[in-house]
């Protein structure tokens, strides 16, 4: 039956998931206490959460619900966005449970899937729970079992539905991938998968489509006949911290351009979906995913660095090799430069330049269209030498925006024309203060709405593009760059081949 | 800030001009010009509440404060703002004195943002028809807030006979919370109500249009139950399968009862009146629901062939304020009853109204022909289009 107090006409009303549990593997790290639940703090206090909701943490501490109340209160009033409010914590907090246990411990997920039934009765949820696997994949296998064991995964044993979050890394090449997902899909059903990918869950990423779709302006340019190239930039002021163990192993390839740019690139590529439906998007962002051409020499159009001492933001840091717990000879990349090509009628012959970096000058998310520079102009050439490319800027973080270049005379009495730069700010110019995009994506798991989250084949896809780069790249050493540079001179140098540049992002 | 004393509308669109310039590139991309009509003793409250909605809704604030309308002499004071104590919008906070107050219009439609929706909240008794405030005339989208009124029940009535599509009434925004949690209620159960009763105090328009809406979905009439206290207190229903549910307000919570199940406890807290504005900012096309629960609340019908756009009609209220006016020197010779005067929508063609001289004549953006003089009055407006 559907609701009759619902209708698609009152948009006042928000959409609110059916009373429903989370249960969170790994509650005590830095994800959760940092992101999830602040973000759950952030939708009770917005009023986007069911009557009946429990948070159920599962974590090796040996615990009561008292213990993880407190914690999680700590880290929500510390990283929440929206205005601490005792009372809305108080109802949330008091649904909070805490299940202590190991991975390999039966008695303890026995007791969880108890928990989980005992919510039937005690708060009236009927076998509604997603289970946020936010631990180390090397962890999936033993967690996904005991799921399966004790039928917590079952759609049908459960009497509701029954979802799993899983984030980054989606494996570490197709293969292992591949077999990951299998894994996943095995345990839950494809459909009740949900992998995360933050970045698609940021508002001006979403508004690319509406950008593109919603607009007649920009459309008609956006392909091979206008467009001279697209650089996308994901800039990082920071260095590895201490996550060496796990980057040194990764790089920076695996690490973001196989998801984050990837996704990225799908979205500024794709065509026209022929409906706002997770699958129609899908359908096409797959499309253009297959379509991605390598470098047909990967060593002469692709670069690799690694950085080495230097200035960050007015402090001295350490060199990649000199971080704690890097191997002194590690070839592993800290910033990476692609040459990427896709092959359609729309894009043939449009490079697509896109970097990535840790210790860059600046923390900046861009993507970048260049426009042919006009075929014929009527001045003199000494008016128009400052004149560049026109340029659409599609700004992801920080200051989330669109920034439009074109040329314009220059006041006074001579026909100067000179670039200038037009910008728009979403969190000016667009209602509503940007909800993080954790919120959002939590609230679609429970939803159950799919539209952003990529699925198996988009990350097999991904791995398909990543794949072969690190075939070609083993063995060899990445290019040297000072922290607080843009890069090694290599990847200028791959731009300047062709007589473009790396626009400053 | 440039702050204009006993100034002209000419003059404030400059000074906003200069403001926007030496403010540097704060405010690019404005999403709706939001005017705020109120009286002196409300202006903090509007003031508040508009900043609130305006750090979510990038606009132009044009509050405008009416005061003393028969006063021999009209006066325009003005603030100008961008970027400083009223938040990110760029706002123009004028004072009307005199006559001029009942042509705000002469003022406020060269200082709209071009082509943005216009957006008209009223912090105080709307006027009985909107037509009779050009202010509410050009906007697409009206707000009212019934409970501003005397008599609110009286007052929503009023608001149903007058209804066009894009009124709104803050009554109605104010239950939202409460729409959300009853609409939850149903998301998980498969019966319907056969029963509903709503406590709340005899005099809440919020609580008549809950009614109004629950008539309009389900086919249930609810019946009221008065309680003391200023807010709509709680929501029973008795259900088709023989249980009952309760939604009931407990000191900052509401508390959910339901047969079969254990109670549950949400945070229900109170949104500041700028929330409110925010939320109706949000949408600025007509809202299908809020017509539907005001024509089951007040037995009117007919919503769906009401025309959006109103027709000015002159109105004066000095005429029924003080009725010795009309012979006070000559000074107030307007027309008695209501004569439709100036028919402005967006585009503004303004006829000649049949005020005396020492009164400031409206006129427009819309007013290229020329044909408006400013006579007599040096503090009528000069009518430049905002550029």
């Amino acid at each position: 039956m559907n609701n009759p107090l619902r209708d698609p006409q009152d948009r006042r009303l928000p959409r609110i998931p059916e009373p429903c549990a989370l249960v969170i593997f790994g509650v005590t790290g830095d994800l959760s206490r940092k992101k999830l639940i602040p973000a759950l703090y952030d939708l009770a206090n917005r009023g986007l959460l069911p009557p009946g909701f429990v948070v159920l943490g599962f974590a090796r501490r040996d615990w009561g619900d008292e213990d993880f109340a407190s914690l999680a209160r700590k880290a929500a009033q510390a990283h929440a966005r929206t205005p601490w409010r005792d009372e809305v914590w108080d109802r949330l907090g008091e649904n909070i449970k805490f299940v202590p246990g190991s991975f390999d411990d039966d008695e303890a997920f026995d007791r969880l899937a108890e928990t989980l039934d005992e919510l039937r009765a005690t708060h009236g949820i009927e076998g509604n729970a997603a289970f946020y696997l936010s631990i180390p994949p090397s962890a999936f296998p033993v967690v996904l079992k005991q799921l399966e064991r004790t039928g917590m995964s079952d759609n049908q044993k459960s009497g509701g539905w029954r979802r799993v979050v899983v984030e980054k890394p989606f494996g570490n090449d197709l293969p292992s991938a591949k077999q990951l997902n299998d894994l996943v899909d095995h345990a839950f059903t494809p459909e009740d998968v949900f992998r995360i990918d933050h970045y698609l869950g940021k508002e001006t990423v979403q508004n690319i489509l509406a950008l593109r779709f919603a607009n007649t302006l920009f459309e008609p340019v956006w392909n091979s006949l206008y467009v001279d190239h697209v650089q996308i930039t994901m800039a990082e002021d920071v260095g590895i911290g201490t996550r060496a163990a796990f980057y040194d192993k990764v790089g920076t390839t695996r690490d973001v351009v196989q998801n984050h740019l990837m996704q990225l690139l799908a979205l500024v590529t794709m065509e026209e979906p022929t409906g706002f439906s997770a699958t129609e998007i899908r359908t096409e962002k797959l499309k253009v995913m297959r379509a991605i051409k390598l470098p047909g020499d990967i060593s002469r159009d692709t670069v690799r660095g690694q950085y080495q001492a230097g200035w960050v933001a007015g402090e001295r840091v350490p060199g990649y090799l000199d971080e704690p717990g890097v191997p002194p000879d590690s070839t592993t990349e800290t910033y990476v430069a692609l040459t990427l090509g896709v092959q359609n009628r729309r894009w043939a012959r449009v490079p697509f330049y896109i970097r990535a970096g840790k210790r860059l000058p600046r923390r900046v998310t861009e993507i970048a269209v260049l426009f042919k520079r006009a075929p014929h102009l009527p001045f003199a050439p000494s008016d128009v030498e400052m004149l560049g490319a026109n340029q659409l800027v599609i700004r992801v973080q920080p200051d989330e925006g669109v920034t439009l270049k074109f040329g314009s005379k220059v006041p006074g009495t001579t026909m100067e024309v000179r670039d200038i730069t037009m910008d728009v700010q979403y969190g000016e110019a667009f209602t509503e203060t940007s909800p993080e995009a954790y919120e959002r994506l939590i609230l679609d798991v429970l939803l159950g709405d799919k539209t952003l989250f990529p699925d198996a084949e988009e990350v097999e896809a991904g791995w398909r593009v990543v794949d072969p780069l690190e075939e070609a790249w083993a063995g060899t050493r990445p290019e040297p760059y000072r922290a607080g540079e843009w890069g090694p001179r290599a990847a200028d140098a791959m731009l300047a081949r062709t007589g473009r540049a790396w626009r400053r992002a | 800030m440039i702050g204009l004393w006993d100034t002209t509308g000419s003059a404030v669109v400059k000074a906003l001009a200069a403001e926007r310039r030496t403010a540097g590139g704060v405010t690019s991309g404005l999403a709706l010009t939001l005017i705020v009509v109120t009286e002196e003793a409300e202006v903090r409250a509007a003031e508040a509440a508009a900043t609130v909605a305006a750090a979510a809704h990038p606009c132009r604030l044009l509050i405008v404060v009416r005061d003393e309308v028969t006063h021999p002499r009209s006066r325009l004071d003005a603030e100008v703002v961008v970027g400083g104590r009223l938040g990110p919008c760029e706002a123009v906070v004028t004072r009307m004195r005199g006559r001029l107050a009942l042509h705000a219009e002469s003022v406020v439609m060269p200082l709209l943002a071009p082509d943005v929706p216009v957006v008209t909240w009223w912090r105080c008794g709307p006027p009985d028809r909107i037509a009779y405030d050009p202010l509410g005339v050009v906007a697409e989208r009206r707000i009212t807030d019934t409970m501003q009124c005397d008599d609110p029940l009286e007052a929503l009535r009023v608001r149903a006979d007058d209804y066009a599509p894009g009124d709104t009434d803050l009554a109605w925004t104010r239950i939202t919370p409460w729409r959300t949690l009853v609409a939850s209620v149903f998301d998980a159960s498969h019966s319907l109500p056969t029963k509903i009763t709503i406590e709340a105090p005899p005099k809440d328009p919020s609580a008549l249009l809950m009614g109004g809406w629950l008539t309009a979905r389900l086919g249930v009439t609810p019946e009221m139950r008065p309680v003391s206290g200023n807010r709509m207190h709680g929501v029973a229903m008795q259900m088709t399968d023989g249980g009952t549910v309760t939604i009931r307000r407990d000191d900052g919570r509401v508390v959910v009862q339901r047969t079969g199940l254990p109670d549950r406890t949400l945070p229900l807290t109170d949104r500041s009146l700028g929330e409110d504005l925010a939320e109706e900012l949000r949408r600025l096309d007509a809202d299908q629901t809020y017509a539907a629960a005001l024509a089951k609340a007040t037995g009117r019908d007919g919503f769906q062939d009401r025309a959006p756009i109103r027709v000015h009609v002159w109105h004066d209220p000095a005429l029924a304020e003080r009725p010795d006016t009309a012979d006070d020197a000559g000074r107030d010779t307007g027309p008695s009853g209501e004569t439709a005067m100036v028919s402005v929508s967006g585009a503004a063609d303004v006829a000649k109204v049949p005020d005396t001289a020492d009164v400031a004549r409206p006129a427009g953006p819309g007013v290229a022909d020329g044909d408006i003089e400013a006579a007599g009055d040096t503090r009528a407006p000069g009518g430049e289009p905002a550029k």
